[in-house]
């Protein structure tokens, strides 16, 4: 008997292996392909290729107005990636933000996937991914390493207002045109949880970050982007349903539940342009939650039916030469936004003035090679005034609220 | 007869719609910066890629048969080539190609059109391969 077992036990594995082998080579590829062309080249059958980097970045700031400074390791991501076949990969980014979380505790620390998915080749041009990834939304979404933005700080329009670095989990299909220069990204994923939006940060924390996400509110996210000369346009959108109850939790609270159900919509177009030292880009997005005041009736989060966001920026590369290694970038940025442009009818939502809020951010960056940076930048803030209604039981020490401040920047990162 | 009225107009804005698109389309086409990408079968261990393209332009965008991988073609002078592979070596997604040269939409590497990193995280440039001319074609060894 154990004999029998052992001979099927066999039969199988021979039988797997055969199938891996044929889905993994074209007989194309196969007539051409020594196993050491198909390593050096990543696609052969018999590569199985691991590939481990990162990327990490640290700051210090001053608070001018609160006379405040601060210094932190603000990020250390490992990367791990595995390629099985010439098809499929896996992509992870492992994270730890503020170096150190302890017996489960954290001074805004955090351990958290980035990033956990497999993607699969369907050729050339298009591919699936399906995991916990960051969908096309934005510019930071995708492209969040220290190395490739200006600013010892991401931009705040994409941290407030689009919630970067913002994954969820599900599916996503991707491709790019054969015939204009055009990529198109479509993506099926959990969606927010409503009951999770905090005043003072948008939507940021209704994202589920593949943590026991609700699937049954889920969202549709969509991106296209096209070049032109210098140019790169992209328009984003989103949507998602943001009750995470069933029918008979939601019914009784008088929100509607379901995939859709209580919508939130946010819309987003942004250009690049890139042209020898030159480069600047502008971004802008809209957020419109029109059953805000509902959930602001059950929840009391004083979430708003409405936020914007813009910015512009400019940057030059002192050091540019298409033999140089090195970059010099000035840059200027100025950003503005209101995480509660429009709020709640008949007293569901308070208006805060601290949510409108504008940034001027003028700094350098230095990269002696293109994977290390060193940053140091000034921010000017300017906000709306405060609204004494939301100053509940103030701490007697409490300073009047400013509503300008200056920050100093310094900051290096990395990338490998 | 009122029918009819709206039945022509509705034919009419859905033709106007078409055909805006297909302009738009058209004008999209034209002013392109990356190349169509041509197919191509691998015959010894090469393709073989028609001259007369590059009178078009100076990139050409080549996909052996059943590759994932795109190989983009430059014509660098006369009768002088470059061929890269669009594979980002940080870890190895598809590139796309706009006029100053490949991008990575993984993690953001960027390549120049000689193949050089211009943004990490990759760190190594893109593999070339050989080529030469035989008679009216541009031949890519695809054996490193």
């Amino acid at each position: 008997m154990k004999y029998l077992q052992t001979l099927c036990l066999l039969l199988v594995i021979s039988h797997l292996t055969t199938e891996a082998q044929n889905f993994t080579t074209t007989n194309a590829q196969k007539l051409i392909m020594t196993n050491e062309d198909s390593l050096l080249m990543g696609m052969g059958s018999n590569s199985q290729k691991t590939v481990i980097s990162g990327y990490g970045s640290a700051y210090y700031q001053r608070n001018f107005d609160q006379q405040q400074s601060t210094a932190t390791l603000e990020r250390a991501v490992l990367f791990v990636g595995h390629q099985f076949s010439q098809k499929i990969s896996f992509f992870s980014e492992l994270e730890l933000e503020n170096a150190k979380v302890e017996g489960g505790v954290s001074n805004n620390a955090e351990i958290s996937m980035e990033q956990a998915f497999l993607k699969f080749n369907l050729n050339a041009h298009q591919y699936l991914v399906g995991g916990l990834f960051t969908p096309r939304i934005g510019i930071l979404n995708e492209n969040h390493l220290p190395v490739n933005f200006n600013g010892v700080q991401r931009p705040m329009v994409e941290t407030l207002i689009i919630p970067a670095t913002w994954r969820e989990l599900g599916i996503g299909f991707y491709g790019n045109s054969e015939k204009i220069p055009l990529n198109y990204s479509v993506a099926l994923m959990n969606g927010l949880e409503g009951q999770n939006f905090e005043h003072g940060s948008g939507i940021r924390g209704g994202r589920a970050e593949g943590n026991l996400a609700s699937a049954n509110n889920i969202a549709l996210a969509a991106a296209v982007q096209y070049f032109w000369k210098n140019f790169k346009f992209q328009v984003s959108g989103y949507t998602c349903g943001t009750v995470t109850l069933s029918p008979k939790g939601s019914d009784s609270l008088g929100l509607n539940s379901g995939a859709f159900g209580t919508p939130l919509y946010l819309g987003e177009a942004d250009i690049q342009y890139e042209k020898n030292a030159w480069s600047a880009k502008a971004l802008g997005t809209y957020i419109a939650y029109p059953d805000a005041g509902k959930m602001n009736t059950v929840y009391g989060n004083n979430t708003a039916t409405g936020m914007y966001g813009f910015y512009a920026e400019v940057a030059f590369n002192w050091l540019f030469s298409k033999k140089s290694q090195a970059s010099f970038i000035s840059f200027a940025r100025f950003e503005n936004l209101n995480m509660n442009s429009s709020i709640a009818a008949n007293g569901e939502g308070i208006y805060d003035g601290t949510e409108d809020q504008s940034y001027l951010i003028v700094g350098f960056g230095y990269l002696p090679t293109p994977n290390v940076v060193i940053k140091a930048d000034i921010q000017l803030l300017h906000t709306g005034p405060q609204n004494p209604a939301l100053v509940i039981n103030p701490p007697p020490n409490a300073l009047p609220y400013q509503q300008n401040n200056q920050f100093l920047n310094l900051g290096i990162g990395y990338s490998f | 007869m009122q029918m009819e009225r709206r039945k022509f107009l509705e034919s009419a804005c859905k033709a106007c719609l078409f055909a805006g698109a297909g302009l738009l389309i058209s004008e999209l086409t034209a002013c392109s910066p990356s190349a169509n990408v041509t197919k191509l079968p691998i015959l010894g261990n090469t393709v073989r890629l028609p001259l007369t393209g590059f009178a078009n332009g100076s990139l050409q965008i080549v996909q052996p048969s059943g590759w994932l991988y795109n190989i983009a073609v430059r014509k660098t002078g006369t009768d002088q080539f470059e061929a890269l592979l669009m594979e980002c070596t940080h870890q190895q997604n598809q590139l796309i190609a706009n006029p100053n040269g490949f991008k990575c939409n993984l993690h953001g590497s960027q390549f120049n059109l000689e193949g050089r990193v211009v943004k990490g995280p990759a760190d190594l440039p893109l593999k070339k391969y050989k080529t030469s001319i035989d008679q009216d074609q541009l031949v890519i060894q695809l054996k490193f």
